[in-house]
This record gives structure tokens, C-alpha cells and sequence, in this order.
């Protein structure tokens, strides 16, 4: 294995679970999820030579799958999203327990937001620091504090609406 | 009611894993482009096989007449050419990695996507044209030694071959190949077009 391949393990080890993540909160499909990790770290992967450590390199990987995950959805022309969220309920969730439920709410509730929203709660959750979220979605920190505000708190409502039903 | 920290608290809980390595990966990646690349070299194995054996023929076969000489003559050529134009397509996909310059390697996909085309349509009609007047040639010394009824099957068998290589066989084969080529160069061009 060479210099380049080692880094790339080094890097995929590192940030491939949190890049899952992200894609798994974005499509609520593990097949989906994994199709975008794939495109993601192999963009990577052909750059890795051209990243100039300007930013972190998780900052470059997330908003290499950011833009993944939004192109994605545009070019394949999924299903709606309500659709999609019913078929992984379905069929994601083989054993019921409280905390399957709630997970199963979750994706749910995250699937009834907006693209970008999405995505960013996603980073939010995984707590990932607001200048970086900022970075990787191209929106200035002030907009996003906002932003974030209003997306938790449709979040929250959205869960607590499907818990109750 | 439940409030924020409880739903972090919860996405944290779940952590799904990736089902991919890094090694494997690369190793899907790179696998469509290699089962095109192997059926381009198993084209290609073929008509060697079929050019050496025509070479056979033609160098240990004690042939009477010169039209039996030129015929497999206009046989071998036309088949060392299309070996050629075969070998010249899977050049344009050999030369290059994806993952080394994926822009340069779309294009070259989609030349080779061209390319295929221009064989299976315009290019097509000499091969079978050609193939034809070699075995007409060819046939005229071999069939004064047959019954009349074998002349006829094998006219009969070569022209229905012919036939169904020229319009099913070529259509079915011309329409899957794009649609996996497209398919294929949709793939990359996407992949590449969202890279910063």
C-alpha cells in the first residue's frame, strides 16, 4: 500500500462513521447512505493531492458530502420523502423496543425538513462546532445561529407531533 | 414533551455503521469499468481465435481454384481489420484510471461510447458485405464437391445467420451497450461534477 492509500485509510477510519451518519439523517436508508459515503470518500480520495489544509479536513470531507447528499437527491429524482421515511420505518426497524420507536420518530421527523435543514441539523446533532457547520454550508455564522434556532424548533415540534400520533 | 437535548441525546445513541472499507470501496468503483474492459478483451479473443484458425485454413488446405484462395483471403483481412477497430476501442478505456483524472476518463468513456456506435451502425455493413463475398468466393470451389440438398442448407443456415446478426443480434447488442455506457458515464459525471 502506498503513501497516498494509507493516508486515505487513516482518513476514512477516522471520518467515515460521522459521514455515514450524516447521509443515513439525510436519507433515512442505509443502502442510500452507504451509496453517498462511497461517492463522498472517493472524491476524496481524487483530491486528496489538491486539499491545501485551508480548513480541516473533516470541514472538506463534510461539505464534499453535503454536496453529495444535495445532488444526490436532485439528479437520481427520488421518492418523496414521506414515501421514502414510511418504506425505512417498515423495513429498518426489525426488533420493537421504546428506543427503536424513538430512533424510527427521529429519521421521521428529520425527513419532514427541508434539504439544507437537514443536513445542518444533522452536524448539529453531531455536534459539530457552529464555525465549522458555517464553512461547510457556506452561510455566515450570524444567519446560521438563526437558522439553527428555527431548525430545532421545528424539529422538536415535528417529533413531538409523531410521538403523539 | 420532549425538548432538544433529548433528541441529541438520542441521534447520538445510534450510531449506524458503514457497511464499506476503504479497500472495498475503490476495489466497486473500479469494478464496473473492468467487466467492460474484460468483455472488450473477450472480444477481442475471439477474433483472434477465429483469425488464427481462418489462417489455418488458408496456409494447410490444399486449395484448386484461386476464387476459394481470394475468398479466404477477403475473410482473414476483414477479420484481422474488425480485430483492429476492436483492439484500437479497448485501448481508449485501457489507457486510463478513473480515479486518476476523472474528467479525462468521461471523455475517454464517451469516445468509446462513440466509437462502439459508429462499428455497430455505419462501420457494420462492410464486415457482414464483406464476410459474404469472401464466403460466396470461397464456397464456389468447396460446394462442387457437395449434394445439392447440402449447398442449400448451408446457404440457407449462412444467409438466416447473417440475417439475425444484422438486425436482432446488432439492435439488442447496440441498445444494451449504450444504456450501460450512459448509464456508467452518468455515474462518474456525477460523481465528478460535485467536487469542489
Amino acid at each position: 500500500m502506498d503513501q497516498k492509500d494509507l493516508l486515505f485509510k487513516q482518513i476514512f477510519d477516522k471520518n467515515s462513521k460521522k459521514i455515514f451518519h450524516l447521509c443515513y439523517g439525510y436519507t433515512g436508508d442505509a443502502d442510500a447512505a452507504n451509496d453517498l459515503l462511497q461517492e463522498t470518500f472517493l472524491k476524496v480520495w481524487q483530491n486528496l493531492d489538491k486539499f491545501r489544509e485551508k480548513s480541516l479536513i473533516s470541514t472538506w470531507i463534510y461539505r464534499i458530502a453535503v454536496n453529495t447528499c444535495l445532488t444526490w437527491l436532485r439528479s437520481e429524482k427520488r421518492q418523496a420523502k414521506d414515501e421514502l421515511t414510511d418504506h425505512i420505518i417498515e423495513n429498518r426497524i426489525e426488533e420493537y423496543t421504546e428506543k427503536n420507536e424513538q430512533v424510527a420518530l427521529l429519521y421521521q421527523s428529520i425527513a419532514k425538513l427541508e434539504e439544507h435543514d437537514r443536513l445542518i441539523i444533522t452536524m448539529v446533532l453531531d455536534e459539530l462546532p457552529y464555525a465549522e457547520i458555517a464553512e461547510i454550508s457556506g452561510i455566515s455564522e450570524g444567519n446560521l445561529r438563526v437558522k439553527i434556532h428555527r431548525i430545532k424548533q421545528k424539529l422538536t415540534e415535528l417529533y413531538n407531533h409523531h410521538a403523539r400520533i | 414533551m420532549h425538548e432538544f437535548d433529548h433528541i441529541k441525546s438520542l441521534w447520538q445513541s445510534h450510531s449506524p455503521e458503514p457497511g464499506i472499507s476503504a479497500e472495498e470501496m475503490l476495489k466497486q468503483a473500479k469494478l464496473e469499468v473492468n467487466a467492460i474492459r474484460r468483455k472488450s478483451l473477450l472480444n477481442i479473443a475471439g477474433m483472434l481465435i477465429s483469425l488464427a484458425a481462418i489462417s489455418t485454413l488458408l496456409l494447410t488446405y490444399d486449395f484448386k481454384s484461386w476464387t476459394a484462395m481470394l475468398g479466404v483471403g477477403i475473410i482473414l483481412l476483414t477479420v484481422a481489420i474488425y480485430t483492429l477497430l476492436l483492439y484500437r476501442e479497448h485501448a481508449i478505456l485501457s489507457k486510463q484510471d478513473f480515479t486518476i483524472n476523472p474528467s479525462s476518463f468521461i471523455e475517454r468513456l464517451k469516445e468509446y461510447q462513440f466509437s462502439r456506435y459508429q462499428l455497430y451502425t455505419r462501420l457494420y455493413w462492410f464486415y457482414p458485405m464483406a464476410i459474404s463475398a469472401g464466403m460466396i468466393l470461397y464456397f464456389m470451389e468447396t460446394f462442387e464437391r457437395m449434394e445439392p440438398w447440402t449447398q442449400l442448407a448451408i446457404i440457407v443456415f449462412s444467409f438466416c445467420w447473417m440475417v439475425f446478426c444484422a438486425t436482432y443480434l446488432r439492435k439488442a447488442f447496440l441498445k444494451r451497450e449504450k444504456e450501460r455506457l450512459e448509464l456508467l458515464i452518468e455515474k462518474f459525471e456525477r460523481i465528478s461534477a460535485q467536487i469542489d
